[in-house]
């Protein structure tokens, strides 16, 4: 919220610099986002009386201009406005002045020497709001005397700051000058000065003459009052008025709708002010919408209502929506000539939702959703006859209407002295809060250990002690709070997850792996280009109701999706070679979890490609993280539609595959514009830890001598190793300590077809040294299971 | 001749072929010819039948004086020859250490972890745990039990991604809070750090998805100080012990007295840090049962930071191979900057 702080001073001294007040106002909890010098976009820019004025020799639009500006000699100025001429008052740049558009410098125009220049209103960044006329016909030409000489800053009202507020949910007081004007007060410790109201009418009419207003739901309407001005006397608004408005960023209208403005800006009460001769039978009708009602709102648009909504009707229908927008018929013209003032109090909660099906936002929908008091709403309608009495824009009938069928009063709160102090840390005595409660218009007092306090009646977010608390400490100040490091031993730790996590991305940074994030949502589509079937889990994506978009619909069920895009991203950019991760939750919509919320689990996806990467490479790096945590696993081939069919592996750790990997299918990396052979691997991290030991094991420096043989043995192409060397092992029993494939050879000398392997093993007796027997007995068991069960002979 | 005069003969072929000497072959090869089973000493104690009894000791003697002597000459000699021969490979084997050869590649993690494992480090340091939960979150969760009812304004200003009327996208890492508070026992020291979501698009300060870490302390006797000297710990921790905090007032829905808002003064554009109590019976107060039945009543404080998710954080390792962030590693393990997000009570 903007305000002009002159206006501002007026209702409360502000004795400090504007930085200091910003400081103070934001240590005692109201937030200030800015205070804006408006003083500085015009310097030295004064008033002159143009004494002479005749047309340039060598021109035919200039003018050589004789200008006194209150100083011993007059100043010659060269001017090009069509409208200048001798005897004008008008606003003068000195040499040096100070403009939007730049600094004011002594010239010559054409052999005539100028110094300074006449200005027009947009020249001086001075809009209507400020002036009326300012200078559409050239510069701008003073209507009223004023000394010469004198600061044009002062005439316009520019000699201000005016404070952007941020103004906290819970304290809709605040949200208009009188609400900070005492928190100011409060905070500068001076004395609030808030205008006595009181409004003069004309007792020759009643208001009961004029209107009629029936409240038919009470419940969105607690409060619904109005008084009726007649003789209305439509015209402009006085400079103050208008300089007021554009502090705080609103347009001048006229005087009427401006007074409107001003109160709802000063007093926090929204006014709607009715011509009352355009209102059917002059009966205003508070009351829900009926569904598909249609409402004409002032904006011209129709709209269809769901009905709830509630309304502002007269005897025709509705007018406009309560505390939202208007009615375009009983708007205020040139004509009107008896005007009905409206100040209510509406339900927060029906104002905002029907602001928010309507798609409107109005700084009134804007008050009564943060809550209006019901309590001062006469404060704002009294306001605003004030100022059509002081404004002479009309004449005050006499009555008021006011149908506030439950009053409400903030009751007293008591609290417990000693708490509030163990509660904040602080120490205060009880007449130190009653001192800051009555600083903030509380009506308190302190007796043995007992506060009681209540709170004034614009404040409704007061309900007890915990609150009182809060305005204590704010005002004694944050300061005061003493810094207490905990006390007590507790068991910092990580989280097991956390803990597994950490260990998956020091693994990979050691091999070269990039961590990269992406959002958490998903495409459609993406999951479709993987190729997966309908019944597959992760194309049961749990989808969100309001998504920012089709790409963002839904919570990814992989992170393959967000990788491959990385990859993509990342060869779009001209990078030939990455090594690129994403660790992250992904969102199981199948299995649900007791709460029948989807299950999260953290998943790990790695993702290689350029020169050097390949199958084994990536897979590589996947065993190197199952071995560091210990997971005994096998390598089957596996079957994924975003797989390449032969390059596809899926990693088990018992019956369960905790990971799968391969290369990407080209079909698929076509889909995602990946170019070239890409590596991936998805792992399922709650299961690899499953199947983790938790902690490593040592054994013993071996005692005896090892013995190493090798063995080539010619195979079938298609058969696979993995499974070979898992038989080897097994025959080997306990005396083969290791076993390892070190070459395989293909050509002529073996056959078509056929493959040679070659194999290491290393034998070893944990208690004696192995003897010849031992040894050929163990490769004889070796090779009777290869040869019986992969059909393999030794290479000639 | 006579054994002496061969044996002095000796001594001077000796003299000179040590002399000769080119390389360690020509030293084995001297010491064969001289020592060894064939050599000239060993043909000498040949001859020594020849001599009389006599003679044949002292002959005797003359020649192993020169066996011991010629041993120990070529050993010297192959010792000295050696050592020059290493310095000469060592010389030939000289390395321009200077000489820019490729890395092996290592890898590293997002700037993001590593401001998280910045924070995280500082508060287990402080005796917190580390506690995880779901982000998607039940409403109950996630707004009710912190006091924030259907059609509350907050619903609205957090922009609330929606699965259905009972389900949404965590928008902040509070209802871990909650979750806590439900199943443990006092005292409790927790932080929850973790993504949370806001129908926010992707501007320069903001992201629909972002980080939060926040914490929660629950124990008799803990009042505002010790939030204070926790939060004024950690903002040392993580922008240095010169860093100036300041607490001042704010109004987050679910604490009482309102939180005070520590920002750091000096620099711009780095995460606001907020801490507050929770309000001891704001469930009661505003007719929620409910929670007041789930939430202990305790005198508890929370601590909230925020640490958004950069957005376009999966440029980051095209931007490695560019040349922009050529090594990710090198940079400060503390945010460059990141961008303070929204003000204002609610949008909390």
């Amino acid at each position: 919220m903007k305000v002009s702080m002159n206006l501002l001073k007026q209702y409360a001294p502000i004795p400090v610099s504007p930085a200091e007040y910003e400081e103070r106002m934001i240590m005692t909890g109201t937030g200030v986002e800015g205070i804006e010098d408006l003083s500085q976009q015009l310097e030295n820019v004064v008033v002159g009386k143009v004494l002479t004025c005749v047309p340039h020799e060598n021109s035919d639009h200039l003018h050589v201009c004789t200008v006194d500006v209150g100083q011993a000699e007059p100043l010659q100025i060269v001017c090009g406005a069509p409208n200048v001429a001798a005897g004008q008052l008008v606003a003068v740049a000195m040499i040096g002045a100070k403009l939007p558009s730049g600094t004011i410098k002594k010239s010559k125009m054409r052999g005539v020497d100028s110094y300074g220049m006449l200005c027009s209103g947009p020249e001086m960044g001075v809009p209507v709001e400020l002036y009326p006329s300012v200078g559409d016909e050239g510069i701008l030409v003073f209507r009223e005397d004023h000394p010469l000489g004198t600061d044009v800053r002062e005439i316009f009202g520019l000699n201000d700051h005016v404070i952007d507020y941020e103004i906290l949910a819970n304290r809709p007081d605040t949200l208009c000058v009188w609400g900070v004007a005492r928190e100011t007060a409060a905070a500068m410790g001076t004395a609030l000065k808030l205008p006595e109201v009181t409004v003069r009418e004309d007792a020759s009419a009643s208001i009961h003459d004029f209107a009629k207003v029936e409240v038919q739901d009470s419940d969105l309407c607690p409060r619904y009052a109005a008084r009726v001005i007649k003789n209305v006397r439509i015209g402009e608004s006085p400079a103050w008025l208008r300089q007021a408005l554009y502090a705080a960023g609103m347009r001048s209208i006229n005087n009427i709708v401006d007074i409107t403005n001003f109160v709802m800006m000063e007093t926090g009460h929204p006014m709607h002010a009715f011509d009352l001769d355009k209102v059917a039978g002059k009966h205003i009708i508070v009351r829900r919408a009926k569904p598909d009602e249609i409402l004409k709102t002032l904006d011209g648009k129709e709209h269809v209502l769901k009905g709830g909504e509630l309304l502002i009707c007269d005897e025709n229908g509705p007018t406009g929506l309560a505390g939202v927008m208007g009615g375009e018929e009983s708007e205020i013209t040139e004509g009107t000539h008896t005007v009905l003032f409206e100040a209510a109090a509406f339900d927060r909660t029906s104002i905002r939702l029907t602001a928010r099906s309507l798609g409107f936002r109005t700084e009134a929908s804007g008050h009564f959703e943060r809550g209006v008091s019901p309590q001062t709403v006469l404060d704002g309608l009294n306001r605003a006859a004030q100022l059509v009495n002081e404004l002479d824009a009309g004449d005050v009938v006499s009555g008021v209407i006011d149908l506030y069928p439950e009053p409400i009063v903030n009751k007293p709160i008591t609290a417990s002295i000693e708490r509030i102090n163990r509660l904040s840390g602080v120490e205060l005595s009880g007449e130190q809060m009653v001192k800051i409660l009555k600083k903030l218009c509380f009506e308190a007092k302190a007796e043995g250990d007992t506060l009681t306090a209540t709170a004034p009646c614009f404040r409704q977010d007061v309900e007890g002690e915990a609150d009182l608390c809060e305005e204590v400490l704010r005002y004694a100040g944050y300061d005061l709070i003493p810094s207490t490091p905990l006390k007590g031993a507790a068991d910092g730790k990580r989280s097991t997850t956390m803990l597994q996590n950490d260990l998956m991305r020091k693994l990979l940074s050691g091999m070269g792996y990039y961590e990269t994030m992406t959002f958490s949502f998903i495409a459609h589509k993406k999951l479709e280009q993987l190729g997966l079937s309908e019944d597959d889990d992760r194309m049961n994506a749990l989808a969100l109701r309001n998504p920012l978009g089709e790409d963002s619909a839904y919570m990814r069920t992989t992170l393959l999706c967000g990788v491959m895009t990385t990859a993509q991203l990342n060869q779009a950019h001209g990078n030939d070679h990455a090594r690129i991760y994403e660790l992250g939750k992904v969102f199981d919509n199948v299995h649900r979890t007791a709460e029948d919320l989807p299950s999260e689990y953290n998943s790990l996806c790695l993702c290689a490609y350029g020169a050097g990467e390949d199958f084994y490479s990536l897979r590589g790096s996947v065993e190197v993280l199952l071995r560091q945590t210990g997971v005994s696993y096998t390598i089957v081939p596996a079957s994924e539609t975003w797989l390449h069919p032969g390059r596809a592996a899926a990693i088990k750790a018992g019956d369960e595959t905790i990971a799968v990997l391969g290369e990407i299918h080209p079909e698929v990396a076509e889909a995602y514009e990946l170019t070239g052979r890409v590596y991936i691997a998805e792992i399922n991290l709650p299961k690899m830890f499953a199947a983790a030991h938790s902690m490593g094991y040592v054994s013993s420096l071996a005692r005896f001598p090892a013995v190493s043989r090798d063995l080539a043995l010619v195979v079938a192409e298609a058969q696979p190793v993995g499974p070979m060397m898992e038989a080897m092992r097994e025959a080997g029993g306990k005396l083969l300590e290791d076993i390892s494939m070190f070459d395989i050879f293909r050509g002529p000398q073996v056959g078509l077809d056929r493959k040679s392997v070659a194999f290491s093993l290393r034998l070893r007796a944990e208690d004696h040294t192995l003897t010849d027997d031992e040894i050929v007995r163990v490769m004889n068991k070796v090779l009777k299971t290869v040869s019986e069960k992969f059909g393999a002979e030794i290479r000639a | 001749m006579s054994i002496r005069d061969e044996l002095n003969r000796l001594d001077e072929e000796m003299e000179k072929s040590l002399g000769d000497l080119e390389n360690l072959n020509a030293l084995e090869a001297l010491r064969v010819h001289m020592l060894g089973k064939k050599g000239q000493l060993t043909a000498l104690l040949r001859m020594m039948g020849q001599l009389s009894a006599e003679e044949r000791p002292q002959i005797g003697q003359l020649i192993n004086e020169r066996r011991e002597r010629f041993t120990k000459l070529l050993d010297e000699r192959q010792k000295a020859m050696q050592k020059k021969e290493r310095e000469l490979r060592l010389q030939r084997e000289r390395l321009d250490v200077t000489e820019p050869r490729p890395l092996p590649e290592t890898g590293s993690v997002h700037p993001n972890t590593l401001v998280l494992n910045e924070v995280v480090d500082c508060f287990t340091g402080l005796g917190f745990e580390v506690v995880e939960g779901p982000e998607v979150e039940l409403d109950h969760f996630n707004f009710e039990l912190l006091n924030i009812p259907k059609n509350h304004p907050a619903r609205d200003a957090q922009d609330t991604f929606y699965i259905d009327d009972n389900v949404v996208l965590r928008t902040h890492t509070s209802p871990v809070q909650a979750r806590t508070m439900t199943t443990r026992k006092p005292p409790i020291r927790i932080i929850c750090p973790g993504r949370v979501y806001r129908a926010d698009e992707v501007d320069a300060t903001h992201s629909p998805v972002f980080h939060q870490i926040e914490g929660l302390v629950i124990d008799e006797g803990v009042s505002m100080g010790d939030l204070k000297a926790t939060l004024a710990a950690f903002a040392r921790r993580l922008y240095g012990s010169d860093i100036q905090v300041r607490f001042r007032p704010s109004f987050f829905p679910f604490t009482e007295p309102c939180g005070p808002d520590l920002r750091q003064l000096p620099r711009q554009g780095l995460p606001h840090l907020q801490g507050h109590r929770l309000d001891r019976g704001a469930g009661l107060r505003h007719g929620q049962p409910a929670r007041a039945r789930n939430v202990r009543h305790r005198p508890a404080q929370v601590f909230r930071l925020r640490v958004r998710h950069r957005p376009g954080a999966h440029h980051d390792a095209a931007l490695r191979h560019q040349g922009y962030a050529p090594d990710v590693r090198r940079r400060p393990a503390l945010p460059a900057a990141i961008p303070r997000g929204r003000q204002g009570g609610l949008k909390e």
